[in-house]
């Protein structure tokens, strides 16, 4: 079951994530993912590197564009979601493909040659090139099927996580 | 080939980073409310932890111990996981700028927790060669994911139970994470065996 921003349970079974529109461009909203941490948060998240999420340069890369038929402006925030099954079949191409691959050819090229690092690094590098080849032919194809475009849900009327003091 | 199926159930589930080391429980924590993000941010880390581990084996064996530079090896370990992070993004956009976007969306920004850092200190220890320092890696970071998809598969169902007010949130939390350990524990019978 989905669960929205705010925790609350929206039952669209969707994996949701929030984006502010900071451009219009032809009909389209150009849309940047506010940054999540990867750990729970605590009384000092306001300065915390970790929560603060990187540099705008990098959240800068991570702009995507949807298409404004509800009428976005800039400075709105939007939930956005994803199928579940998309999420993990984008991370599982992404990351465990060319990990997975690495280690196979690692372990098969060491194995028939007798042992020794050398053998095992270079097959290991062979299989994760060979990974990512795979990984950007799987990626184009779900590109061209419009399955990693997100697809807009609704606005956010919450103020962004991280304003609160967090002294209350 | 027995002693590689040994080391892969011992680093995963007898050793496990998480339930066994206490390693890695600030993600464990906080990125464990839906079973999808879990299991996406588990891929993420096995990534991070497997290439950052061999890199960090080949520095130390090839430049740290040879010219005896062992009191650098945190610092240098440091500094290679944050560079592999920064791999990890460069590459994924590389190979497919869409799919670098979705990800960014849904998934939190991989960041540099205790558990990379932990696991090559580890590997570094068990003076292991190559082959057998990825797989341990690789074992490793897969026994993170998969108690971080257990622990999400429970707190879905927590999140639908009647919980007593005091107990809401973080608390009941830790509570089963720690009859989650508990259970781990069984596994420690193994390596007697």
């Amino acid at each position: 079951m989905a669960e929205a921003p705010d925790g609350s349970d929206t039952g669209t079974g969707t994996v949701e994530g929030v984006a502010k529109v900071v451009a219009l461009d032809d009909g389209h909203a150009i849309c940047e993912p506010e940054p999540t941490g990867s750990c729970g948060g605590c009384m000092s998240a306001a300065l915390c590197g970790v929560k603060s999420g990187g540099t705008s340069r990098r959240i800068i890369a991570r702009r995507f564009s949807l298409v404004n038929d509800v009428g976005l402006k800039v400075g709105d925030r939007v939930v956005v979601g994803i199928a579940p099954a998309t999420l993990l079949k984008a991370s599982a191409v992404a990351y465990a493909l060319p990990v997975v691959l690495m280690l196979v050819a690692a372990i098969a090229t060491q194995h028939w040659s007798g042992g020794g690092d050398g053998a095992g690094a270079l097959g290991g590098l062979g299989g994760f090139l060979v990974g990512l080849v795979i990984a950007r032919w799987r990626a184009t194809r779900m590109t061209s099927q419009g399955e990693l475009t997100p697809n807009y849900l609704r606005r956010v009327r919450t103020p962004p996580s991280g304003t609160e003091c967090g002294l209350d | 080939m027995q002693h590689l199926v040994m080391l892969i159930v011992a680093a995963a589930l007898v050793n496990n980073v998480i339930l066994a080391r206490f390693l890695g429980l600030c993600s464990f924590m906080g990125v464990t409310t839906k079973v999808d993000t879990a299991a996406g941010m588990g891929m993420a880390c096995t990534f991070v932890i497997t290439v950052s581990s061999i890199a960090d084996w080949a520095l130390d064996k090839f430049l740290l111990m040879p010219y005896q530079l062992g009191y650098l090896r945190t610092v240098t370990f440091i500094l290679v996981i944050a560079a592999a992070v920064q791999f990890t993004e460069m590459v994924i956009r590389k190979v497919s700028p869409a799919l670098f976007k979705t990800l960014g969306i849904y998934l939190p920004l991989i960041t540099t927790n205790c558990a990379v850092l932990g696991v090559a200190l580890l590997l570094v220890e068990e003076k292991l060669d190559l082959v057998e320092s990825a797989l341990f890696a690789f074992s490793s970071s897969l026994g993170y994911s998969l108690v971080m998809i257990i622990f999400a598969g429970l707190r879905e169902r927590i999140a639908l139970a009647e919980v007593p007010r005091l107990f809401a949130g973080p608390p009941i939390g830790f509570i089963t994470a720690s009859l989650l350990a508990m259970a781990f524990m069984g596994f420690s019978g193994m390596s007697a065996n």
